[in-house]
């Protein structure tokens, strides 16, 4: 916030000085006054910034609100336009949330922050004048200097942290703590959690079966915790022994007594979160430490007893915004981690394994091809330094056996293969499967799900380790709703199934996985709506399936809107942070505006067994038991247990925001307990149904996470 | 609910080709059109439409509320796929301002009514405040929705009228 306050002190004062100096012919003056524009920079500065950066540059998802993009997308708009746009649905988590006269001075900001001039008349929210007429694009230099603000380097914003003392605030002192080993890890206890889901093969499965679909209804609350306010928060706690390991927000790791919820220790390694790209969703455990690969792509080993912090190592070059928010898996004693927001910048993003014991890194493998390198051909000459995405927001999955962990990658960048100026070249390895060697990072096989995909349409989620007799196959599930399954020893297409209503491609080779797009699709060009079924929200997302082996079932949350998406013309030169494109959104056709579905395939079939939609999207992992109850939760706050070889609901409870996050079960003394976050955040899945679901409220605050267990003595 | 499974099994069984001896019954909720934060006051509201094929005439009902400004004009539009927004082809009637009705009878040429059998074709409700559109629907098979939560067997997805192998179901 110093930042902000230091660099644009004054700025819209100083534009009509500006517009002198550059001699060019000046348009009309606007309809807002320069004490509006000044009031807009300082809530600006508190609101917005934190994701749109303090120069207006945007980042990553969030759009510029200055310069020649924000033209392309405002010019032929109005001030009106955007002053409702705004009040609509900013801030990001928190629409509507400030008063018309603050949405009036921040509409006049970025007016003059795109070199409009100010006038006499103040903007009260009606004039409708064209933004072209009255700005140009040109940004004050007071402005463009800005340092890059907000996210994790400063700056203020709607949902970053309240401040906070960074640090070991509690020093702890496990006694009888029990390394994890590797065999550990291999076969997991069902009393633990000890991997992001739940085992290696990412099954989400627990074997526990004491809270089943005849007692479930009796499940009540035995402990919660508050969870630092600020932030996006989509964890889920990793527990051994008895201690329950959480990613906290603002990359705050603590220990819990797991079954009477006192704090053991707790380590705000920091930075502070904000809302945009702050999610970590999970740790990992190994041996005698807790590993975390925060927010700004910095690898931390803790000491598992006390919260100290063994060693750390850099995972990207610090201070260039790269971020992680996928959490990790530790394989073979190697910390393996992802990379996201890897956009406008060199390097590439990657994949990287590091020691457990030392945090040097053992390997590296780039998820974009290189020309000269193998699948460098397939980015239609796009020139290495323009060739981004690939970026890996979700843990991969390991065999043992094989040892060969499974990475998801992101779609390539920009979104639209109009605006990237690919065609459909596939553009390797974007949203593809990724084999790779646990010892070398060497790249085993690859399988690419979608190649020229154009509607952010990630398929880098969970990869799901399945057997089916001697065959070992992989299943995943991307935001097409394309659920696939592969040979995971040589990557060869099996099968594929479509599990909610997609519009992007019109049909499959069922012989090798090849899709082929909608005919529109194909003569896309920038600056020009085009639509997408499912939208960017998924599909499937984030929130991850569950596999219960013994009735074959995976059970999937499903998410069912639409978009209309329209691709920039985007600058063919590094360093510039470059807003793909906007999107408006719909409901799904034939859903009857319902957005949530559950619903579970037979794997070795692909057959659908059950389904069922609801209004609001589920927003947490499934987790499947061997007591014939799966959990989830949702948008609306509703956590609940369904029959797993049913789908029927067999409890509810309402939590006090958002339920959002990924349940896990675990035993202490032989009792079985199942935890549970509410969150705030987390990209398209909580952002669509923020602006669809009008009837839907939830607070925009009260992360925590809830345990649950059957009570001591049962009715 | 009989003549619903009924018509469904017709479409599901016959894959749409050629002309039912029987009207074919086609419904959709409206909903907002795309929208940005900018549209949104002006395309809210809701509404319900089902759509009757005797040969190649069209009948349509459907009835509207809760529309932020008054409504326009209402009309038929096609387009190159299931939620993709295409051209107007004919105009419908409606009554009613800010709430009210929908109806109409429409022939449709060969290339309508194939658009209609692949779920390409739409109702679209324009107002004063959103004269290119507020809410819309695509016309699909008219189908049961068993309730919210309440679990359906199979996959419970209407089928993917214009994808060939009909990609949804068993193969």
């Amino acid at each position: 916030m110093r930042h902000l306050g230091k660099y644009l002190t004054g700025a819209a004062f100083m534009i009509a000085g500006a517009w002198a100096a550059t001699g060019l012919a000046q348009p009309a003056a606007a309809p807002f006054t320069a004490r509006q524009a000044e009031a807009g920079r300082v809530a600006y500065a508190a609101n917005c910034a934190a994701c749109h950066q303090a120069n207006l540059a945007g980042s990553g998802e969030q759009p510029a609100l200055a310069g020649p993009q924000f033209m392309a997308a405002w010019g032929r708009r109005s001030t009106k336009e955007f002053y409702d746009d705004i009040r609509a649905e900013m801030p990001y988590g928190k629409a509507g949330s400030l008063d018309a006269a603050t949405y009036q001075n921040i509409t006049a900001f970025v007016m003059s922050a795109n070199g409009a001039k100010p006038g006499n008349t103040a903007f009260d929210g009606n004039q409708a004048v064209r933004i072209s007429a009255i700005a140009t694009g040109q940004v004050p230099s007071a402005i463009a200097n800005a340092r890059r603000g907000g996210g994790d380097e400063g700056g203020g914003g709607a949902g970053r942290a309240p401040a906070m003392r960074l640090g070991r605030t509690l020093v702890g002192d496990i006694k009888n703590y029990t390394p994890v080993t590797d065999a550990m890890l291999v076969h997991p206890d069902p009393k633990d959690w000890l991997i992001y889901r739940g085992n290696y093969q990412a099954w989400s499965h627990s074997g526990l079966s004491q809270i089943n679909a005849n007692n479930v209804g009796q499940l009540q609350l035995k402990w919660s915790w508050a969870m630092n306010e600020g932030g996006e928060n989509a964890t889920g706690p990793t527990i051994h022994d008895g201690i329950m390991f959480l990613a906290n927000t603002s990359n705050t790791v603590e220990a819990f007594d797991a079954k009477t919820g006192e704090l053991l220790w707790q380590n705000r390694l920091g930075p502070l979160a904000s809302r945009a790209y702050s999610a970590l969703r999970s740790l990992a455990v190994y041996e005698d430490k807790v590993y975390i690969n925060a927010t700004d792509a910095k690898l931390y080993a803790l000491d598992a007893r006390t919260g100290k912090v063994v060693w750390e190592s850099d995972i990207a070059p610090p201070g260039k915004g790269f971020n992680e928010t996928g959490g990790l898996i530790v394989a073979h004693g190697k910390a393996i981690v992802g990379l996201t927001l890897c956009r406008g910048q060199m390097p590439h993003c990657y994949i990287s394994a590091y020691d457990a014991n030392t945090g040097k890194q053992v390997w590296k493998f780039t998820t974009i091809a290189a020309p000269g390198t193998p699948g460098g051909d397939t980015w239609a000459n796009v020139p290495d330094d323009m060739r981004a995405g690939g970026e890996t927001w979700i843990a991969g999955t390991y065999d043992p056996e094989l040892n060969i962990t499974y990475w998801g990658t992101a779609q390539s960048k920009p979104w639209m293969q109009a605006s990237r100026r690919s065609g459909t070249a596939s553009t390797l390895y974007a949203n593809s499967t990724l084999a790779l060697d646990a010892d070398t990072g060497q790249l085993k096989w690859y399988f690419s799900h979608a190649p020229g995909e154009t509607f952010d349409l990630d398929e880098v989620f969970e990869r799901v380790l399945i057997d089916h007799g001697p065959q070992k196959t992989l299943m995943t599930i991307g935001k097409a709703g394309i659920l696939w399954k592969l040979d995971r020893v040589t990557g060869k297409f099996l099968d594929a199934k479509q599990t909610v209503f997609q519009n992007v491609y019109n049909g499959i080779d069922m012989k090798t996985g090849r899709l082929s797009f909608r005919p529109d699709v194909l003569v896309q060009k920038t600056n020009t709506w085009i639509s997408s079924c499912p939208s960017a929200a998924g599909g499937h997302d984030w929130p991850p399936t569950s596999y219960d082996q013994k009735n074959d079932l995976m059970i999937i949350p499903l998410d069912q809107s639409c978009n209309m998406m329209l691709g920039h013309d985007v600058a063919q030169h590094t360093g510039v942070v470059q807003p793909e494109g906007e999107e408006k959104v719909f409901f799904m056709p034939g859903t009857e505006g319902n957005m949530g579905r559950l619903a579970a395939y037979r794997t070795a079939t692909m057959e659908p067994v059950w389904s069922f939609q609801q209004r609001s999207p589920f927003l947490t992992g499934v987790l499947s038991t061997d007591g014939n109850v799966s959990f989830v939760g949702d948008y609306d706050r509703v956590f609940r247990a369904v029959e797993t070889t049913t789908g029927k609901t067999l409890w509810t409870v309402r939590l006090p925001t958002v339920v959002q996050g990924n349940p896990v079960a675990f035993a202490v003394d032989g009792k079985q307990y199942v935890a549970i976050t509410t969150g705030l955040g987390g990209g398209s899945p909580f952002s669509k149904p923020s602006s669809m679901l009008g009837e839907v409220h939830h607070p925009d605050h009260g992360q925590a996470v809830y345990v649950f267990a059957l009570p001591d003595k049962m009715n | 609910m009989h003549a619903i499974r009924t018509v469904l099994a017709v479409f599901l069984l016959g894959g749409f080709s050629g002309v039912a001896s029987a009207a074919e019954v086609y419904a959709s909720r409206l909903t907002s059109v795309a929208y940005d934060g900018a549209m949104r006051a002006n395309v809210q509201g809701d509404g319900h439409v089902s759509a009757a094929l005797n040969g190649s005439s069209l009948t349509v009902t459907g009835d509207f509320t809760a529309l932020p400004s008054a409504a326009s004009s209402v009309k038929l539009y096609s387009g190159p796929g299931i939620g993709v927004p295409g051209d107007a082809i004919l105009d419908l009637q409606l009554s009613g301002q800010n709430q009210g009705s929908i109806s109409g009878t429409v022939k449709l040429s060969s290339k309508q009514l194939t658009a209609l059998r692949q779920g390409h074709v739409y109702v679209q409700l324009n107002s004063q405040k959103a004269p290119d559109g507020n809410l819309w629907g695509w016309l699909l098979p008219e189908h049961a929705f068993p309730g919210a939560d309440v679990p359906e067997k199979g996959h419970g997805l209407l089928p993917q009228l214009d994808v060939p192998g009909n990609w949804t179901e068993k193969r």
